[in-house]
Parts: C-alpha cells; structure tokens; sequence
C-alpha cells in the first residue's frame, strides 16, 4: 500500500492503463459489496414489514407498513426462547471447552525437543485426512450413550486438529526463554501454562474462540442427526431450519393457507421467519468486527505454516 | 553398548522433566482414538450384517457380508444420478469458485486507498460466518417466485414474462449451488492469497515499472508467478475435498422434492438411508466409497502438481 501511494506521488502520473484498470477494479468492488450486503438488508426490511403486506411484494429498500409485530411474535414464543437458551449455552460452553482443551494439546505438542513428536505428528496427520463417515461415528456415539444428550453438543467438539495446528504454530513464536526462566524461578508447567502461556496467546484465543463459537452457533445438523428425539435439545439453528423448509413448501404450494393460518394477525410465518434469521445473525454480526483483525492473523498463520 | 544405556538413562530424564507435555498430548490423542480412530475401524459395518439391537461390538462380531452392500449401491437405480451430481456439483464449484477469489484478491491488493478497500474486505469475509440456513432463508425470499425481489425486478422490467422458479426447477440447481457459494465464500478464500501478494518484495514492482512494464504486465509477470506456490497448494487441497465440496448441508438445505433428481448427492442418500431409514452397513459402504474417491483424488492431484510445479503436500 505505501508502494502505491508513494508511487503515486512520487514516481510516475497514473496512466490510461491505471485510470481504466482502478475504474473497473472500483465498480468491481461496488458490485460485490451490493451483492454481499443487499440481502441481510432486505432481510432486515422484511422482519420490520407486516407480514400480510409484504406477501404482495414490491418492499424494497424500506418497509412499507412498519412494525414490530414479527419481533414480538418471535420473542413470544416459548420454543424458540428455549432455543436461544440451548444455543447460547452450548455456544459458550463448546467454545470454552474447546478453546481450552485444544490449546492445552497444543501446547504440549509445541514443547521444544518433545520426545516421540514425530509419532504424534502422524497421529494427528492420519486423523486429519481419513474418517470413518457419518454411520460409524453415529454408532460411536451412540456407544458411548451421548446421543440425545446436551453432551453430544459440547464434548466432540472439544478437541479440533486444524484449530491444534493453528495454536502450536502460535505457541512456537513465544521465545523459550521464558518457559525456562519461569522454571528456575520455581514454576510448575501448569502454572507456566496459565500464568504465562495463555495471557501471551490473546490473539490466538480470539481467532479459535470465533471460529468455533460461529461453528456452535450455526450447527444445526447435530442436533438433527445426535439429538432429534429431545425437543428441549433444539437449537436456534435447528428450528430455523425447519421454519424454512416449511416455508419453501409453503411458497411452492400457494399464499391462501398461509394467509388463513395468520386471519387473526398480519403477521406470517414467512415474516417472523425473517425476524427470527436476524436475530441468529444478530451475534455474528455484532461481534465479528471486533475479532476480525485477530482471525486474518490467525488464518493467515495457519496458511503459512500449514 | 556403553553409550546405549546412557542415551536410554538421558531420554529417561528428558521424559521425566516433560511428562506434564506428554500428559497434555496424551488427553488429544485419547480424544482422537475415541472420537476418530474408533469410528475408523467403525469401517468394517459395511461388509458386515449389522443390526442395531447387537450394540457396539455387533460392529465387530457381526456375520460377515463382503462385498454385498457395495454391490447393492452400485445397481441401485440411484447410483448414477448420485454420482453426476456430486461430480458436477464439486467440479463446477472448482471451476468457478477457484479462480474467483484468486482475481479477487489480485484486485483487492491493486486497489489504492485504505478506507474502501478496507470496507470491501470487511464485508466480504462476512458471508464466511452465515450458516448455510440463514443463507438458505435469503435465497428463499429472494427468489421465491410469488414475492422475491429478483423475479419482481425481472418481470416488472419486461425481461421475462413468468418468474423463473429457480429454487424448484431441477434444471437450475447446479447454477444455484455454485452461485451461491461463491456468494458465500469468495472473500473468505481470498484471505490467503491475500497474504501470500502482500509477501511479495514491493521492489520487483518498482524495477518492474521502470523497466516500462503496464499495470496488467505487472499483475501477469510478477503478482500471478509470485502466488503461484499458494494456488498450487490450495489446488490439491480443494481437488482432495473435491467431493465433499459438494456440500452436504448445502445440498440437505437447497434440495427439494422438485429438484432432487439434480441436488441429491451421495453424503445426503448415505444420511437419509443411514440415519433416517436405519440401513447402516448399506449407507456405511456408500460412504466408504465416497471416501475411496476422494483418496484417489488427492493423490493424483499431489503426483500432477510434484511434476508440474514442484509443489506437493506430502
């Protein structure tokens, strides 16, 4: 960047070349951010439009009949409260757990001149490249009594080999110096570990904590393969999904039994649809900004070293 | 032999000054034996006669059927729709979802100015962190043929006469599997190139630029073979997840009674045959071969790129 701009006023005036090549790159850039953004935009518009109204369409860049009907109708209802509950509890707990637990590996793993290092390399290596499939690893589970559980949610997502490669690339930045200096003054490797190791790995946390929380936050298949049977282990994600589908048979089939079912409201299901998707977009978007100077850093460090 | 004993008494020690390290790595590979290796050697249900009521060593001890369940889904009247879709889906998504966020990043650093630039790529990671439900929503309103806004738009400007039903014809679902992830994960694939152009010695350009060499001269002659070690890598990889980029939750959410006979990919029968119908060494051997395929695929693709480039994962 300080290359062009010095360049810019430096070196050469831009010319026919450079002013069509930036016009094009520019319009370029304008169309994947309309393409990117117009839909949660529409979305936004929709979950704030009557649900009745919107079905006659033509509601483009502002809601026709404000309201917040679709918000209410949501936040009524007791399934879906029970949802965000599962998902935010399964968000925090799965990512704490894994966070912790794949670091504490991790940094195992990253000691220097760690015997046998070689064959826990393999081992890790193997595992990352073959599986079993979905049936054998539904039967693994069922074995170990976790199907239809809220454990099923939290405990195999624990440890995660790409997230493990990601942090021992991190902690073999952090000089050695200082896990031996802290020995001489007599601390034990736990000690070491939380006292040292994990203030030092902020960035590190950050980028493994988004991505598993935005991974637990937006799973739904678990919950529709491991826990279909328990209705109060249904998350957010989940009983979106379902909205959805019913929904899409809904619109094949015709607007008349949707518009009969919601006679006593002008809310729709397809509106409350719209206002239950920006409310488990809501998180994401709220706390992306924050970590994303953190997760370039970090995918950028995985693609380097792995 | 002298010297043997005092190596085994020093890697004795080693190991007892780092036995918390091995403690650590130990839990993970437990982890790993349980929830990796096991399901593994889970394999073996699929030339096995299993029956859910025999539990977990039924897996094991089960009679043994050989080869049965292959054959079964290799004559089932599905195989070959299965196999299509999930060879078109993952091919096309390579073809087009490759090269965009290659173009995209060489854009993205040619572009001047920090604040725009800075937006674009914001934004652009952004569908990287949707699910694919919410996405599946979006697509929903948008192109629903009673109220979407995109056949709205079409029909009110006169460009078609009837909505274009794109979410329950078959004929348009390949075009809407690929479109839509690249809608979803172009600037998040582009982040790595990214990296890899920003490593490139900004001096080049400059000797570049005297030597009389145009803005596309440049990109052509410096940016393009500078990442090209990253594409290559990238390349295997996505040619090693050739078949899993079919996308199962993808195909699960998009697919439709209307437009199976082009959604319907392998991953998704060995689920509904799997789990949903309890035809478990059936959906285990569609699965297993699915995996074969893979396995041959990343293989190949390492031996092409060892040749061609140099480059090679392993």
């Amino acid at each position: 960047m300080l290359f062009f701009k010095k360049k810019a006023k430096n070196i050469i005036k831009p010319t026919l070349e450079d002013r069509i090549i930036d016009t094009t790159i520019f319009i370029f850039m304008i169309i994947v951010l309309v393409i990117t953004l117009y839909p949660f935009y529409y979305t936004i518009v929709l979950s704030f439009n009557e649900g009745i109204d919107a079905t006659k369409g033509g509601i483009y860049f502002w809601p026709r009949t404000f309201t917040l009907d679709n918000y209410k109708q949501f936040l009524s209802d007791a399934s879906w409260i029970n949802a965000i509950f599962v998902s935010v509890a399964k968000t925090v707990i799965g990512t704490c757990l894994c966070v912790f637990f794949t670091c504490m590996v991790a940094y195992g793993l990253s000691f220097p001149g760690l015997l046998f290092k070689k064959y826990y390399g393999i081992m890790l290596l193997v595992c990352m490249y073959f599986s079993g499939g979905l049936i054998p690893y539904y039967l693994t589970l069922r074995a170990l009594g976790l199907l239809n559980t809220f454990l099923v949610y939290v405990i195999p997502t624990m440890f995660s080999i790409y997230y493990c490669l990601l942090a021992v690339a991190f902690f073999r930045e952090i000089p050695f110096d200082l896990y031996e200096s802290a020995t001489l003054d007599g601390a034990k490797d736990i000690t070491i570990y939380t006292r040292i190791i994990i203030p030092l790995s902020k960035p590190l946390m950050a980028t493994i904590s988004l991505f598993a929380a935005v991974g637990q936050w937006n799973a739904w298949t678990d919950t529709a393969f491991y826990a279909p049977a328990r209705k109060e282990l249904r998350t957010l994600a989940y009983l979106m999904r379902d909205v959805i589908m019913r929904n899409q048979i809904d619109t094949s089939a015709s607007n008349a039994s949707q518009m009969a079912a919601a006679k006593y409201s002008q809310v729709t299901s397809q509106s409350v649809q719209m206002a239950a998707m920006i409310i488990a977009v809501l998180p994401i978007i709220l706390v992306y900004p924050f970590l994303q100077k953190y997760f370039v850093k970090g995918v950028m460090l995985g693609a380097v070293k792995g | 032999m002298k010297t043997k004993v005092v190596t085994k008494n020093e890697t004795f020690k080693k190991f007892k000054k780092q036995y918390t390290m091995h403690i650590f790595v130990w839990l993970g590979l437990l982890f790993l034996l349980i929830f990796s290796v096991v399901p593994m050697l889970g394999i073996v249900v699929a030339f096995k006669e299993y029956d859910i009521r025999s539990g977990f060593l039924g897996m094991f001890t089960g009679e043994f059927a050989g080869f049965k369940y292959f054959i079964q889904f290799f004559t089932d009247r599905k195989f070959e729709t299965l196999l299509r879709n999930t060879l078109m889906i993952s091919v096309l998504k390579l073809i087009f979802s490759f090269p965009l966020p290659i173009m995209f990043a060489i854009m993205l650093s040619e572009m001047k100015g920090n604040g725009f630039k800075r937006i674009v790529q914001t934004v652009s990671y952004l569908p990287h962190f949707i699910s694919w439900v919410i996405v599946t929503g979006i697509l929903f309103s948008f192109f629903s043929t009673t109220r979407g806004v995109f056949n709205e738009i079409l029909v009110n400007w006169g460009i078609v006469d009837e909505p274009i039903p794109i979410l329950m014809e078959a004929e348009y679902y390949y075009g809407l599997a690929v479109s839509s992830e690249v809608w979803k994960e172009m600037g998040w694939n582009a982040i790595i190139y990214l990296a890899a152009i920003a490593g490139i010695d900004p001096t080049l350009y400059e000797s570049a630029h005297i030597d009389g060499a145009g803005r596309l001269q440049r990109i052509w002659y410096i940016t393009l073979p500078s990442i090209k070690g990253a594409i290559s890598i990238l390349l295997i990889l996505a040619i090693g997840g050739l078949l899993s980029s079919a996308n199962f939750e993808q195909a699960l959410l998009l697919g439709n009674s209307m437009n199976i006979s082009r959604s319907e990919i392998i991953e998704v029968y060995v689920y509904k045959k799997g789990l949903g119908l309890g035809r478990y060494s059936f959906a285990a051997a569609a699965g297993l071969i699915q995996s074969i395929i893979s396995f041959i695929l990343v293989l190949s693709a390492n031996t092409i790129s060892k040749k061609l480039s140099n480059t090679s994962l392993f």
